[in-house]
């Protein structure tokens, strides 16, 4: 039991990782569907990085740094020129895969060199705990910063004038503008940020997971982090449950098929998906998050 | 001009000098206005629409410049260069609006908050303290840890205007802020007002409503065609000569063809006489509404037990001021909105205009308003022509394909007759001017020789000889036997093309009576029936 | 949630000069190659020989054009599934899935109900059932958004997913081939292939049958014009007596539809069986496809053989000249980004407001 759910939370943290950005940037009012594209790009800048130089931390650097560069690329179209944000994020996610394939195979041209990675820390006095040392203190420095992460999102949102301005901005962004707020520079932070966050959700793939890169190794880890921002309701502790329930299934689901029981994988796999649908279709009909999500802002001449 | 008023210590009077705006040239909307609004007193706004009282309350409030005029708050002059809505607020003008802008997925005080520049945390004990202040004094109850969402649509209004006190405003702008209240709304919000008056503060509200602007009023200015005409306290005035402030003797430049045609032959005819609104006698009724109620976008639009009568042969003109359920009306005859009682009945037949084309009982809808006279922006004008057509059966769509020849023909001789430019059948509607954009709509209603028109402020935005034209287009539909339902918030055009006229206030349908002069119909527009 | 609502941009206005429309997407493309190339370079790849192996790849010989051709035809019935529904303003996405569900349910008839039917009987069946499998599976999106007002951009991302694990589940189980050797269908039988000359296959010529006659839908008839004005503006269609959210879920049955029939092609055509990874993300390119066209079903002839040259020539770069086919992927991302990124004045589908789209606020004089 400890290790189902021990399992959980590692397999979880690349999803939550990425999902606390998307929520950064959909609270501010905008849909990064290029969020897998942008996690791919993290996951072999990292790996690069950490091949080259040793270091999983400069992996992780790298990571940001890209995941820095592909969202301004996300942000000059989608926020400044006004294109439709699915329209770029479809493009990144093609875009993504190009470059990282390309990438892989001109440096590594095939060979896959082992990353560098983070190994588990066991955090003192805490990971002897009777279960819930096992639990929650025994792994990659990644989850504790994770959970640090979510921590200081929530408050931020809820309890910051910064975070009171991005949802202003994302539920209305003309209100928000004729009070002065700068619209457009919040919703390019907050593309900012989540890009960062992805790709950094990405290395962790590369230097906590799997230690090599494959191409197009997220398959579809990015929409699973958009679902998991509207299971979790666009809050940050929502988000997090979401998280680990997610995880926790494919954990389950390994401990199923490894005791023969007859589910099949898919329907694991599926459940998220089929679960988020079911929210979206039954919910109430006004939470379907912030409520300028989507829109492109232009502010009208007086 | 001297420099920009600084926003320390601003005190509620403001006096405006010779204010003008025009938004588009040659037809100003507000003409050489004064006005003067003194600390501890509430001012009433009254006028038509387009009168140009919104206009006017923007100004005060920073969100439009005007071309000439001065305007002084506390006897600093404002520099209009540099009076944007937080000059206007750190002023003292603060603007409380009627479609509430506060966010509503927020709580209260986070709507108050963010707009602040100052601190990490936007939750301090101070602000707090002092926003419950606020409510105390004035006896305000607005729960500040409620989202707006949750609020009723009185709390939402005391928030609004509890954000402007926040902000240190001393002059407060209401637009029609009983619009949105039930009557028992209005019974909470009138003695905070009292007591922000007492304490000094001035407010403007502009209202429609007659009863309000004695009950709460102190002094009342009416403003017609952007011109202060009158400014006076209100017990010297009494409903019938506000209402003949309101609006006015003369006719307008908007002289229906009637109008002028009987000013001409001095026969008998409109706008002086109006006969009685109730059903007239006779032949069965093309269109017969029977306690229409229908829900409304807000309290006081909301439709209630309407009876209404429209016969072959005859206009029936339906006068009110904007905001009374019009908008209302026109959904429910287009089958855009669902009727919660009564019936509504075309040539005896009862129809669910939801579920049935109303085109193909004979039905026309026009409206001045390019969307909801469906017209599609980006569709060329052939496309636009035939857009009412597109079924299959139609006569341009007899087996569901496109007769393309017919199609244009049609309206190329459409282009030709009513003169529409730019004559090209493949030009994006968008691009046409509003006046031609409108003579393709109404060649389009009445091309299908309907025997009921529906028109709702068929002339809007148009310009003097379009708006001839339209209506020229009108009577000649009444004078071939069809039947013409017209609900304009331009009186003018109602009075002059109406055979029979009734008023919408407030969502109900007021019968005028037989001799009703314009004082008396201005004063039934007001709420206030003076008949009795 | 509300679906995003988009930018009103003119959409080939003639306001703007034709010419200058043709040229754009040429432009975009020109561009979108010549930046590929530069990252080529970068990456220390000759972009010379990466284009001449594209080129012979997907036109140099008969072998390539075959190659070119069976990519086009998917990505024109995707591509026009992606253009009928944002014409009507619906974002679909999900033609990935929607190309799923129709090979499942090709296969589901080819290999398991009516496997010893005759080809007369059998291919038509096999079609139809594909057609009817992804108009369904489009219409759950359809429909949600009719009545629960779940935005399709979501809901058809969402579905995309789950009908590819569905497939999954098919091939690992029920439809599996009887030796159970590998994760896959039972061959399709010989009467269950499509008719073929020289490997080119019968879905071909019915995608360009297809393409026509959806511009005759869009252009020429009633339903077409309902559909088009219901993308433009919702609220004035209403006025104008239209069933705005009928056309919706109409739409997005139409072009689930025209993607399940790809994928019944798909299977029936080329690979003559079902297996997991049945598609390359035709579903997806497809939107590159038909944005490159500007939404107009004849111009997703050419484009959809341009993506077409791009799979297939993408294939042969690999092979021969080592380039790894994904640098394709480059060139398709920037031709989305470079023919929507830089108009000036364009004209998108209008996502519909909600359904009291009615209910705006008043505008006071």
């Amino acid at each position: 039991m400890e290790a189902l759910l021990e399992a959980a939370i590692r397999l979880s943290l690349p999803l939550l990782v990425a999902a606390l950005g998307e929520l950064i940037v959909e609270r501010a009012g905008l849909i990064n569907i290029g969020t897998e594209g942008m996690m791919l790009c993290g996951a072999f800048a990292g790996y690069a990085v950490a091949v080259s130089t040793g270091s999983p931390v400069a992996g992780v650097m790298g990571a940001v740094v890209v995941g820095l560069a592909v969202g301004s690329l996300f942000a000059f179209f989608a926020v400044v020129r006004r294109v439709d944000q699915i329209v770029v994020g479809t493009a990144i996610n093609l875009l993504a895969l190009g470059a990282t394939g390309l990438a892989a195979r001109s440096l590594y041209h095939g060979s896959a060199p082992s990353a560098p990675g983070f190994a588990p820390v066991a955090v003192p006095f805490l990971s002897e705990l009777p279960f819930v040392g096992a639990v929650l203190f025994r792994h990659t420095p990644y989850v504790y910063l994770a959970g640090l992460l979510a921590l200081t999102i929530g408050i931020w949102f809820a309890h910051t004038r910064g975070g009171l301005r991005l949802r202003a901005v994302g539920e209305s962004a003309r209100s928000a503008d004729s009070q002065g707020v700068r619209v457009n520079a919040f919703r390019i932070g907050a593309v900012l940020a989540g890009s960062a966050l992805a790709a950094v959700a990405g290395s962790i793939l590369t230097l906590a997971q799997s230690h090599v890169f494959t191409e197009g190794m997220t398959a579809g880890r990015g929409f699973i982090a958009l679902t998991i921002v509207i299971f979790g309701r666009w809050s940050a502790s929502g988000v997090t449950l979401a998280a680990l329930f997610f995880g926790a299934a494919v954990a389950l689901q390994h401990r199923v098929q490894a005791r023969g029981v007859d589910i099949p994988y898919q329907v694991t796999l599926m459940l998220p998906y089929v679960l988020t649908l079911m929210v979206l279709a039954f919910g109430s009909r006004g939470s379907g998050g912030p409520s300028d999500l989507g829109r492109a802002y232009r502010r009208e001449a007086r | 001009m001297s420099a920009a008023i600084r926003p320390s210590d601003a005190p509620a009077l403001l006096r405006l000098r010779g204010i003008q705006k025009a938004f588009v040239p040659g037809r100003p909307v507000l003409r050489s206005l004064d006005l003067e609004i003194r600390a501890g007193e509430i001012h009433a706004l009254l006028g038509e629409n387009g009168a140009g009282k919104s206009t006017l309350m923007n100004v005060c409030a920073g969100l439009v410049r005007p071309d000439a005029g001065r305007m002084e708050i506390a006897g600093q002059q404002v520099d209009f260069r540099h009076f944007g809505p937080a000059a206007a607020l750190a002023c003292g003008i603060g603007m409380v609006h009627q479609h509430s802008s506060l966010i509503s997925a927020l709580t209260v005080e986070e709507n108050f908050s963010f707009g602040r520049s100052r601190g990490f945390w936007f939750r301090s004990a101070d602000e707090t303290r002092r926003l419950e202040g606020l409510c105390q004094d004035f006896g305000f109850e607005v729960p500040l840890r409620t989202r707006v969402e949750d609020l009723s649509v009185g709390q939402r209004q005391r928030a609004e205007i509890l954000r402007v006190l926040d902000r240190g405003a001393r002059l407060l702008i209401l637009d029609e802020p009983t619009s949105v209240l039930t009557p028992g709304e209005t019974e909470l919000l009138f003695p905070a007002l009292r007591r922000l008056r007492d304490a000094g503060h001035g407010l403007i509200f502009i209202s429609h409503k007659l009863s309000e602007v004695e009950d709460l009023a102190d002094r009342v200015s009416v403003i017609r065609r952007g011109e202060v005409v009158e400014t006076e306290f209100t017990d010297a005035l009494d409903a019938r000569t506000l209402g003949r402030l309101m609006l006015g003797r003369e006719s307008s430049e908007l002289a229906p063809p009637r109008a002028a045609a009987a000013a001409q032959a001095g026969s008998r005819s409109r706008p002086q006489a109006i006969s009685p609104g109730g059903p007239a006698e006779g032949t069965d009724p093309v269109l017969r509404l029977r306690g229409v109620s229908a829900k409304g976008l807000r309290e006081a639009s909301a439709l209630r037990q309407i009876h209404l009568d429209v016969r072959a042969g005859e206009i029936l003109g339906v006068a009110g001021i904007d905001g009374n359920g019009q908008r209302e009306l026109e959904e429910v005859l287009a089958g855009l909105r669902p009727i919660t009682t009564g019936s509504v009945e075309v040539d005896g037949l009862e129809v669910h205009p939801a579920a049935n084309s109303l085109r193909r009982l004979g039905v026309s809808h026009l409206s001045g308003d390019r969307e909801r006279a469906g017209l599609v922006a980006g569709l060329d004008l052939t496309s636009n022509w035939i857009l009412k057509d597109a079924y299959h059966g139609s006569r341009f769509f007899p087996r569901g394909v496109l007769r393309r020849p017919l199609a244009r023909r049609s309206v190329e001789q459409a282009i030709e007759r009513y003169r529409i430019a730019p004559a090209d059948p493949d030009a994006d509607i968008a691009i046409l001017s509003g006046g031609n954009a409108q003579k393709l709509a109404v060649a389009r209603e009445l091309d299908s020789t309907p025997h009921l028109l529906i028109a709702v402020n068929p002339t809007r935005g148009l310009d003097v000889t379009s708006a001839h034209f339209v209506h020229e287009r009108l009577l000649e539909l009444r004078d071939g036997g069809a039947a013409v339902l017209l609900i304009s918030t331009e009186l003018e055009e109602v009075l002059g093309l109406s055979d029979r006229i009734v008023a919408l206030v407030r969502g109900e349908i007021c019968p005028v009576p037989a001799e009703a002069d314009r004082a008396l119909l201005g004063a039934i527009m007001l709420g206030r029936d003076e008949s009795r | 949630m509300n679906a995003p609502a988009i930018d009103r941009r003119k959409f080939g206005s003639r306001a703007s000069s034709g010419l200058f429309e043709l040229l754009r997407p040429l432009l975009a493309v020109a561009v979108a190659f010549a930046v590929a190339g530069l990252v080529l370079a970068l990456f220390g790849y000759s972009p010379g020989a990466a284009l001449t192996a594209l080129l012979r790849g997907s036109f140099g010989s008969p072998n390539a054009w075959t190659a070119t051709l069976q990519k086009t035809g998917p990505l024109l019935l995707t591509g026009l599934a992606v253009t009928l529904c944002f014409r009507c303003g619906a974002w679909n996405i999900g033609a990935e899935g929607q190309l799923y569900a129709g090979a499942l349910s090709a296969t589901w008839i080819a290999t398991w109900l009516l496997p010893g039917a005759p080809a007369v009987l059998l291919v038509p069946a096999l079609a139809l059932a594909g057609a009817a499998g992804g108009a369904l599976w489009g219409s759950i999106a359809g429909g949600l958004r009719a009545t629960r007002g779940v935005s399709e951009v979501i809901s058809t991302i969402l579905l995309n997913f789950i009908a590819i694990q569905i497939v999954s589940l098919a091939v690992h189980g029920p439809l599996q081939e009887a030796s159970g050797a590998y994760p896959q269908s039972e061959a399709f039988p010989a009467a269950a292939r499509l008719p073929a000359i020289a490997r080119i296959h019968l879905g071909l010529p019915i995608a360009l049958m297809l393409a026509f006659g959806s511009a005759f839908l869009l252009f020429r008839t009633a339903l077409g014009l309902r559909m088009r004005a219901v993308g433009l503006s919702a609220l004035a269609s209403r006025f104008a007596g239209i069933r705005a959210e009928r056309h919706l879920v109409l739409a997005l049955a139409l072009g689930g539809g025209l993607a399940g029939l790809a994928g019944a092609f798909e299977v029936a055509g080329v690979t003559g069986r079902l297996f997991e990874r049945l598609s390359p993300g035709y579903g997806y390119t497809a939107i590159a496809v038909a944005l490159l066209a500007r939404l107009h079903p004849i111009a997703l002839i050419p484009s959809a053989l341009l993506f077409g040259m791009l799979e297939a020539g993408g294939g042969a770069m690999q092979r021969e000249a080592g380039i790894p086919s994904v640098a394709a992927d480059l060139v398709k991302g920037m031709v989305i980004l470079l023919s929507v990124g830089f108009a000036v004045a364009k004209q998108g589908p209008r996502a519909l407001g909600a359904p009291d789209a009615v209910d705006e606020g008043e505008k006071g004089t």
